[in-house]
């Protein structure tokens, strides 16, 4: 696949895989992507995951037709993308490593070898030149690993962006961009927002045209679209007004009253009503909801005076990416001493720029007439705005 | 009041501003900082700090 007429694709898809680094879903499997720059010198820019080295050096000897690399930029030491330098060095035993500084210290952790007589150490502002191509390396420290870099070729007005503009799904996967961008982003890099701030300052100085990030689609069109939703997911702005009820519950009464909100909510004009059960849904789609809209609601019930361990390990991944800039409401269940709620905001408690609505649910156990006061009364003040 | 930089992150900590989110007062000296402290970006701690140049 050409990107430009220079510039040829060489990475892979993975359809196998069950979870993506360990934990994530991805139905439509993974794209390591690589790019062989191809010039009076050649670079192929990272390698892909460990089950993919065969594939993926063959993809670069028909890219290459008979020529061979003499560099490979590694941008990011994550497995999925370093797994194969041991491989590409032997391939091409006369090829130079590029890479920064701290990225060398970790191919000798993960590797045993740091290729210190072909090494080339890089770092912001550094260039290489390929002839025609002239490659600026730009680190990006915490996007989200610290030894990162971008690089920039001025040639084609390319900026390849490592793992910033990823997406889960193979590349041969017909789907939207932006759900499962935003998923891979809040999950994998949300906790450095201010890190991909100062990135995307860096980047406003470029002239960009074409995006080739690490896994997903080459973007090529629109590419304010794409740097507008990064913009907003790294300040953790609302992308989309709308209200996220995310719940758990044991018998269904917790259940039935996060129903009922739903339909007040629907009623009173929320443009956007999202259903989560914590124990049943994917947890990587709940805490990207929670992201993308303004506000949230958190039902759960007291459990061994604590919480619903569904919703524990919720709020725990929310805190560790965060999370902050949102109204938050509660709803607790308690069948003799409820203390969700507390639970809950305590949890929340260094969370920035919160804001905990004045109404709040409490359940002794099921629905009666006054909790259904209390549902009516949150669902008035969660929707004042929208009417 | 000097800065101390995270040689792995690049995050700073500033002896003047202190870390009020991590409950450091403005003023405190790095080496008053406890042997607890890590980096709140990423985590590694004191003996992974240079001073500023």
């Amino acid at each position: 696949m050409n990107i430009t007429q220079d510039i040829q694709y060489v990475g892979v898809n993975d359809h196998e895989i069950d979870l993506f680094e360990g934990q994530y879903d991805v139905p439509n499997g993974m794209a390591y992507n690589s790019y062989a720059i191809i010039d009076e010198k050649i670079a192929i820019m990272d390698t892909v995951d460990a089950r993919f080295g065969e594939e993926w050096l063959k993809n670069i000897e028909m890219a290459l037709q008979g020529r061979v690399p003499d560099y490979l930029v590694v941008q990011h030491m994550e497995p999925d993308h370093s797994a194969n330098i041991t491989t590409f060095a032997k391939a091409y035993p006369n090829a130079k490593i590029v890479s920064s500084a701290k990225a060398f210290v970790m191919m000798k952790n993960f590797f045993g070898n740091d290729f210190a007589d072909r090494q080339i150490v890089v770092g912001e502002g550094i260039t290489l030149s390929l002839g025609k191509h002239e490659l600026t390396f730009v680190t990006a420290p915490m996007v989200h690993w610290p030894e990162v870099i971008v690089t920039y070729d001025s040639a084609d007005k390319v900026l390849f962006s490592a793992d910033g503009f990823g997406k889960f799904g193979a590349l041969d996967a017909d789907e939207d961009w932006a759900c499962e961008a935003r998923r891979y982003y809040i999950g994998i890099v949300g906790k450095y927002g201010a890190q991909v701030q100062a990135l995307l300052k860096k980047a406003a100085g470029l002239d960009i045209q074409i995006i080739c990030p690490l896994h997903g689609p080459i973007l090529t069109e629109n590419l304010g679209y794409y740097l507008h939703l990064y913009n907003t997911w790294s300040s953790y702005g609302v992308e989309s007004e709308g209200i996220v009820i995310a719940y758990t519950s044991v018998y269904g009464n917790t259940k039935k009253a996060v129903m009922r909100l739903a339909d007040l909510l629907r009623e009173k004009g929320c443009p956007k009503v999202t259903v989560n059960d914590l124990a049943r849904c994917d947890m990587a789609e709940a805490v990207e909801d929670a992201f993308r809209y303004g506000k949230l609601v958190l039902a759960t019930t007291t459990y061994n005076g604590e919480i619903f361990p569904f919703m524990r390990e919720f709020i725990h991944h929310l805190t560790e990416r965060n999370f902050q800039n949102r109204t938050v409401a509660f709803i607790e269940n308690g069948s003799w001493a409820p203390m969700a709620t507390r639970v809950m905001k305590g949890l929340l408690e260094k969370s920035k720029n919160l804001i905990f609505t004045e109404a709040t649910v409490r359940l002794l156990s099921a629905m009666n007439s006054e909790s259904e006061a209390q549902l009516e009364a949150l669902a008035d003040e969660l929707c004042k705005e929208y009417k | 009041m000097s800065k101390y930089v995270c040689d792995v992150c690049g995050w700073t900590y500033d002896e003047a501003a202190g870390a009020p989110d991590e409950g450091i007062a403005p003023g405190t000296k790095f080496s008053d900082l406890p042997n607890d402290f890590v980096c709140p970006v990423c985590g590694v701690g004191k003996d992974q700090f240079s001073a500023a140049q």
